[in-house]
C-alpha cells in the first residue's frame, strides 16, 4: 500500500466512530471481557428464571411449604411475604420488576437469606467454605499442572522410549476413570480392607477445637486433610496435562525455529526451556482455566466422599435441605468464579504470546 | 587446502518400507572465499546435503558414508568425528547456515534481541554490553536500524527484513563458512535484488566462503563462482559458472538451462524437462536421469555413470554422451545455452 | 461401457464395501493393541447390557436371608444388602445407564452437527449469534449447573435425563464442524456442487460430513463418556429419584447402606465401580487409538 493511501484510511478510521467500535470489539481482550459479563448474565438470569418460573418452581414450593407448617393461618400473602424475603425477590411485584431487583440485589452482593437460618446471609455462608474449596482445587490443580507438563516434556523429548509409552498410557488411563471411583477405590483399599489410610481422621477440612491461624501446626493440620482430595484432583487432571504437553512439545520440536537454534550452537537446555518449553505451553495455559469449571463441579462428590467443608458439600446439603438462595447463590458464584478464571487465562495468554494483542505488521 | 572438502558423502532417510537414499556419494571441494552454487529441484537432495553439513539431519536420517573434511589454519578436521561440545562451537563459529525467511526460522515468542543475545551466549560471549555493540554492528552490516529491529517479535518483521537479521546473525562470529538455504525464494523481486547486492558486498568486505541452495539459476549466475548441479540425490555436473551456463555438458544442466525463460527471447524458447524426478527408494539401474533424457542410449540404463572430467579437469559431468551433447550444442561458445537453445 | 462407472451402487456391493471397510479397520486396530482391547471392551458390555439381559431370567426378589453373603456358585459375585444377586444387578444394570450415555452422545453430536453447520454455511448475524451462544455454553461449569438443574427438575424419565446431559456437551463439537465447514466451503468440489445446483442439504451431508467422520465419531465416544460420569455422579449424590436398578444406583445404596465399611459386601460396591471404569477405560483406549488411526501423520510412514 503507497504511503498516500495508507494516511487517508488512517484518518478515515480515526474519524468514524462506528469503526472504532469495530476495532474494540477486534481487540481480543475487549472481547474476552464482553463475554465474560454476557456468561454471567446468563447464568444468573438462566438461575432466576428456574428459581421462579418452573412449575412446582421451588418459590412456589416454598409458599405452599410455609402455608402447610402454619396449619393455614398463614395467609398466602403472608407466605408469598416471608419467601420475598428469603429469596430476595418481591413478589408482587411484576415480574421484570422482579428480575430488576433481583440484579440489583446481587450487584451489592446480596444473595439473600439462606432457608434454614434466616438471617444467615447466603453470601456469609458461601465465603465460609469457598476457602476450603479453593484451597484443596487450587493445590491439586497447581501440582498436576506443574507435574504433569514435566512429565509430557520428558514423554516428548523421549519420544516411543519405555518411560514415554509408560507415562502416556498410564496418564490417559487414570484420567478416565472417573473421580468418584477414584476416591471409592481408595477408601476401599487403603482404608477399609487394609488400615493404611485413617479416613475417618481425615474428615473436615481440619481438626476441629484446633486454633487457626498462620502457624505450622494448623497449615500442616489443613494440608493433611486436604491431602485426599488434592490427591484426587492431581490423579484426574494429570493425564490430561502429560498428553497435551506431550503433544505440544512434539509439534514444537518440529518447528524449523528449533532447528534454526540448535544450527546456531544453541545448548539442548536453552532450547528445551526458551524455544520449546515455552511455546508448547501457550495453549496449555488456556486450557487451565477451562478445566478450573469442570474440577469444581466433580470438587462436590469429592467433598461428600471425604466429608470435607466446602463449597460442594454445602451445596448437596442445601440441595437436600431444599435451601434454594444457597443453591442459586453457590451456582452463580462458581460460574462467576469459572469465568473469571477463563478470563484471566485470556489475559495472561496474550501477555505470554506476543503475537496476540499487538499491532502486528510491517513495512520494508 | 580448501576450506571444506566433501569427500563421498552419502545419508539416507530411514523408513517404515525401506531406506531412502537422499544424498548418494556427493563430493567436492571448497576453497577459501570461494562460492558455490548447489542447484537442483526439489527432491535432489540439496537441502538435505546442506543440513548434513552441519550435522543438523532431522530425526530418522543418517550418514552412511563419507567425509566432511573442514580446514581452518592449517588444522583439518572431520566434522563426522567431532563430539557433541566442538559440534556446537563448529556449528556458527565456523560453519553458519541462513534458512529461509520465508520458514518460521525464528522463535515466535522471544524479541529479535534475546534470540541475538541467546547466540552470543551459547558461544561464550557473556557480556551484554559487547553483545550489544556487535549487535549495532551486525545490524548496521546488514543495512538494518538496531534500535528497531533488537526489541522487535519476529512477526512484526517483514520477509526481507528477516532474511537480513539471520543473515547478520550468522555474521556474529566471523565464520569461514556460511551456508545458506534458498536465500532469495519467497521474496519479491526487488527484495531479492536487495539481498542479492547485500551478499556481494558482505562477501566482498568479509571474505567467507559461501554455498548457497537454490533451484534458482540466475542467482546462481550473480552470486556463485562455481556450480553444482544435483539429480536423485548425486552430483550430476560440477563446473566453474561460465563453464556451466556456456558448456554444460549433462542433459539435466541443458534442461535446467533451457528451462529458465529470457526476458529478451522469442516466446516459445522454455521449455520444461518432461517427466517428474524418481522415487528415491526405487531408483532405476543406471542413470537415474534417463527416463527424461532425450540423448539416452541403452548403455545409459546398463550403469549408473560416474563424475568424469569433460572438457577441462576442473569440469566434471556424470554422462556417458557428453561429447554428443556438446555436439547438439553447437560451436558458438561465446553464447550463454539458454540463448543457444531459444 | 461408461454409464457402468456412473451406476449406483448395488446392495450386494454396498455389503462387500462395508465388510471391506470393516475388516480394514480392524488390521489398523490391531497395530494399536491398546485400542484393541478397548474396542473389545466395548462390544463386551454392549453385548452384556444390551444382548445378556435377553437370555438371563430377571432376579429381583429380596431374601432377607441372604444379605452380604460372600460369592459363591449360586450367587458369584456375593449378595447386597437385600440378598439380591450382584452379578444379576450387574447384567441388568448397564442397559440404562449405557442407554442415556449413547441418546445424550447423540443429542450433543446432532445439535453441534446441525447449528454448526447451519453457523457455517450461513453465516453473519446468525453465525455470530450461535457462535456467542457457544462459547457461553463452553465456559459454564456444567456439574455445579447439572446439580441445580437436577435439584430444581428432578427428572425421573431417562430421555429427560440424557436430553439435559446432551445439552451441555455440544459447544466443542460445534467449534470443530464450524470451523471445517468454513474451510471446505471455499474448496472446489463443494463449489462443484452448489453449480450442481445439488442442494444444500446433499452439500453437507453428502460432500462435507462424510471428511469430518473422524471428529464425529471421536467427539461421539468421549461425548458417552462424559454422560457416564454426569449420570453416575447425579445419581450417587442422591440428586434424581431413584427407580430401579443400575449400576449407579447400586453404588448409591452400597454407599447409603454402608457396604463400604463391611469386608463381606466387598463385591456389592467393588463390581459397579469395576464395570463403570471397565466402560469408560474401554471408550478412551478405543478413541486415542481412533485419534490415532484418523491422524496419518502420527501413522509413522515416511
Amino acid at each position: 500500500m503507497t504511503t498516500a493511501v495508507a494516511a487517508k484510511d488512517q484518518v478515515r478510521t480515526a474519524m468514524d466512530p462506528r469503526r472504532y467500535l469495530g476495532d474494540t470489539w477486534r481487540h481480543p481482550v475487549a472481547r474476552a471481557v464482553v463475554k465474560a459479563f454476557l456468561t454471567i448474565w446468563v447464568t444468573t438470569t438462566l438461575t432466576f428464571f428456574l428459581i421462579r418460573l418452573m412449575p412446582g418452581s421451588p418459590v412456589e414450593l416454598k409458599i405452599d411449604e410455609l402455608i402447610q407448617t402454619s396449619n393455614g393461618s398463614l395467609s398466602y400473602e403472608d407466605a408469598k411475604a416471608i419467601a420475598s424475603g428469603l429469596f430476595a425477590i418481591n413478589l408482587n411485584a411484576p415480574l421484570y420488576e422482579q428480575y430488576l431487583s433481583f440484579i440489583w440485589n446481587l450487584l451489592h452482593l446480596d444473595l439473600g437469606n439462606s432457608f434454614l437460618s434466616s438471617g444467615t446471609g447466603v453470601t456469609s455462608i458461601i465465603l465460609a467454605v469457598l476457602p476450603w474449596t479453593l484451597f484443596s482445587v487450587g493445590t491439586g490443580l497447581l501440582l498436576s499442572f506443574i507435574v504433569g507438563i514435566g512429565l509430557g516434556l520428558l514423554a516428548a523429548y523421549r519420544r516411543d522410549s519405555l518411560l514415554d509409552r509408560v507415562v502416556s498410557t498410564g496418564g490417559s488411563l487414570i484420567s478416565s476413570i472417573p473421580n468418584y471411583l477414584i476416591a471409592l477405590m481408595m477408601i476401599l483399599f487403603l482404608g477399609v480392607q487394609t488400615h493404611l489410610i485413617n479416613f475417618t481422621g481425615m474428615r473436615g477440612a481440619y481438626t476441629s477445637g484446633l486454633q487457626p491461624g498462620f502457624t505450622p501446626a494448623f497449615i500442616g493440620d489443613i494440608l493433611y486433610h486436604a491431602s485426599l482430595p488434592i490427591t484426587i484432583y492431581f490423579l484426574t487432571q494429570i493425564g490430561h496435562w502429560i498428553l497435551s504437553m506431550r503433544s505440544a512439545t512434539l509439534s514444537a520440536l518440529e518447528e524449523d525455529y528449533v532447528t534454526a537454534a540448535r544450527a546456531r550452537g544453541l545448548s539442548d537446555g536453552r532450547i528445551r526451556t526458551a524455544y520449546v518449553g515455552r511455546n508448547a505451553v501457550l495453549p496449555l495455559v488456556t486450557q487451565l482455566a477451562i478445566s478450573v469449571g469442570f474440577i469444581v463441579g466433580g470438587a462436590a462428590i469429592i467433598e461428600q466422599t471425604f466429608a470435607y467443608q466446602g463449597v460442594g458439600l454445602r451445596l448437596l446439603s442445601a440441595v437436600t435441605q431444599r435451601d434454594y438462595p444457597v443453591i442459586q447463590g453457590i451456582v452463580m458464584l462458581t460460574t462467576i468464579a469459572v469465568v473469571v478464571a477463563n478470563l484471566a487465562a485470556d489475559l495472561l495468554y496474550s501477555k505470554l504470546d506476543p503475537r496476540i494483542g499487538r499491532a502486528g505488521g510491517a513495512a520494508g | 587446502m580448501p576450506v571444506l572438502s566433501v569427500r563421498g558423502l552419502s545419508i539416507d532417510y530411514i523408513t517404515r518400507k525401506g531406506p531412502v537414499h537422499a544424498v548418494r556419494d556427493v563430493s567436492f571441494d571448497l576453497e577459501k572465499s570461494e562460492t558455490l552454487a548447489i542447484i537442483g529441484e526439489s527432491g535432489s537432495g540439496k537441502t538435505t546435503l546442506a543440513v548434513g553439513l552441519i550435522r543438523l539431519s532431522p530425526r530418522g536420517t543418517k550418514v552412511t558414508s563419507g567425509e566432511i573434511l573442514y580446514t581452518k589454519k592449517g588444522l583439518t578436521t572431520d566434522v563426522r568425528t567431532l563430539d557433541d561440545d566442538d559440534l556446537r562451537e563448529y556449528r556458527w563459529a565456523e560453519a553458519a547456515m541462513v534458512f529461509q525467511a520465508a520458514l518460521n526460522s525464528f522463535n515466535p515468542v522471544i524479541s529479535i534481541w534475546e534470540q541475538f543475545n541467546d547466540t552470543a551466549r551459547a558461544h561464550g560471549m557473556k557480556d551484554r554490553r559487547r553483545v550489544r555493540d556487535r549487535a549495532d554492528e551486525l545490524l548496521d552490516l546488514v543495512h538494518l536500524d538496531a534500535k528497531r529491529v533488537l526489541p522487535a517479535f519476529p512477526h512484526e518483521l517483514s520477509g526481507g527484513m528477516k532474511q537480513r537479521v539471520l543473515i547478520a546473525l550468522a555474521l556474529m562470529l566471523e565464520p569461514q563458512l556460511v551456508i545458506l538455504d534458498e536465500p532469495t525464494t519467497a521474496l519479491d523481486i526487488l527484495t531479492q535484488r536487495s539481498i542479492i547486492d547485500l551478499l556481494k558486498q558482505l562477501r566482498e568486505r568479509l571474505g567467507f566462503s559461501m554455498i548457497f541452495i537454490s533451484h534458482d539459476l540466475s542467482i546462481a549466475a550473480e552470486l556463485a563462482d562455481r556450480m553444482i548441479t544435483m539429480y536423485a540425490g548425486r552430483v550430476v555436473e560440477e563446473a566453474n559458472v561460465e563453464d556451466m551456463f556456456y558448456r554444460p555438458r549433462h542433459p539435466y544442466s541443458v534442461g535446467l538451462l533451457r528451462a529458465v525463460p529470457r526476458v529478451s527471447g522469442a516466446l516459445g524458447s522454455v521449455a520444461s524437462i518432461p517427466g517428474s524426478p524418481p522415487d528415491l527408494m526405487r531408483l532405476p539401474k543406471g542413470c537415474s536421469y534417463a527416463p527424461r533424457c532425450p540423448y539416452a542410449i541403452d548403455e545409459c540404463r546398463a550403469a549408473d555413470p560416474p563424475l568424469i572430467p569433460v572438457d577441462t579437469p576442473r569440469h566434471q559431468a556424470a554422462c556417458i554422451r557428453w561429447k554428443h551433447v556438446a555436439e547438439v550444442l553447437g560451436s558458438n561458445a561465446e553464447v550463454p545455452v539458454a540463448e543457444k537453445l531459444a | 461401457m461408461s454409464t457402468a462407472i456412473l451406476a449406483r451402487p448395488t446392495a450386494g456391493q454396498r455389503l462387500l464395501g462395508l465388510w471391506l471397510a470393516c475388516v480394514g479397520f480392524l488390521r489398523l486396530l490391531s497395530q494399536r493393541p491398546v485400542g484393541l482391547v478397548g474396542f473389545i471392551g466395548i462390544v463386551f458390555f454392549l453385548l452384556l447390557a444390551f444382548v445378556a439381559p435377553l437370555f438371563v431370567p430377571f432376579q429381583n426378589d429380596p431374601s432377607l436371608v441372604d444379605i452380604y453373603l460372600t460369592p459363591s456358585q449360586a450367587h458369584p459375585l456375593g449378595t447386597d444388602f437385600q440378598g439380591k444377586d450382584v452379578l444379576n444387578q450387574i447384567v441388568f444394570g448397564g442397559r440404562d445407564i449405557l442407554t442415556v450415555a449413547i441418546l445424550a452422545a447423540l443429542v450433543s453430536t446432532v445439535i453441534a452437527i446441525t447449528f454448526g453447520s447451519i453457523a457455517a454455511i450461513v453465516g453473519g448475524r446468525v453465525d455470530s449469534t450461535i457462535l456467542a451462544i457457544t462459547d457461553v455454553t463452553l465456559t459454564l461449569p456444567k456439574l455445579i449447573l447439572l446439580i441445580a438443574v437436577a435439584a430444581i427438575l428432578r427428572p425421573t424419565s431417562f430421555v429427560f435425563l440424557a436430553v439435559i446431559l446432551g445439552l451441555l456437551q455440544w459447544s466443542s463439537l460445534l467449534r470443530q464442524i464450524r470451523a471445517q465447514v468454513l474451510s471446505l466451503k471455499e474448496r472446489d468440489y463443494v463449489e462443484a456442487a452448489r453449480s450442481l445446483d445439488l442442494g444444500l442439504f446433499h452439500i453437507v451431508f453428502r460432500e462435507i460430513l462424510p471428511t469430518m467422520r473422524s471428529y464425529i465419531a471421536i467427539h461421539f465416544i468421549f461425548a458417552m463418556t462424559e454422560a457416564m460420569y454426569a449420570q453416575v455422579f447425579i445419581v450417587i449424590l442422591g440428586l434424581v429419584p431413584v427407580s430401579g436398578s443400575n449400576w449407579g444406583i447400586m453404588l448409591y445404596f452400597a454407599q447409603g447402606q454402608g457396604a463400604l465399611f463391611f469386608r463381606d459386601s466387598i463385591w456389592y460396591i467393588l463390581s459397579p465401580i469395576l464395570a463403570i471404569t471397565l466402560v469408560q477405560l474401554s471408550l478412551v483406549s478405543f478413541a486415542s487409538a481412533l485419534e490415532d488411526i484418523f491422524n496419518p501423520r502420527l501413522r509413522g510412514s515416511a
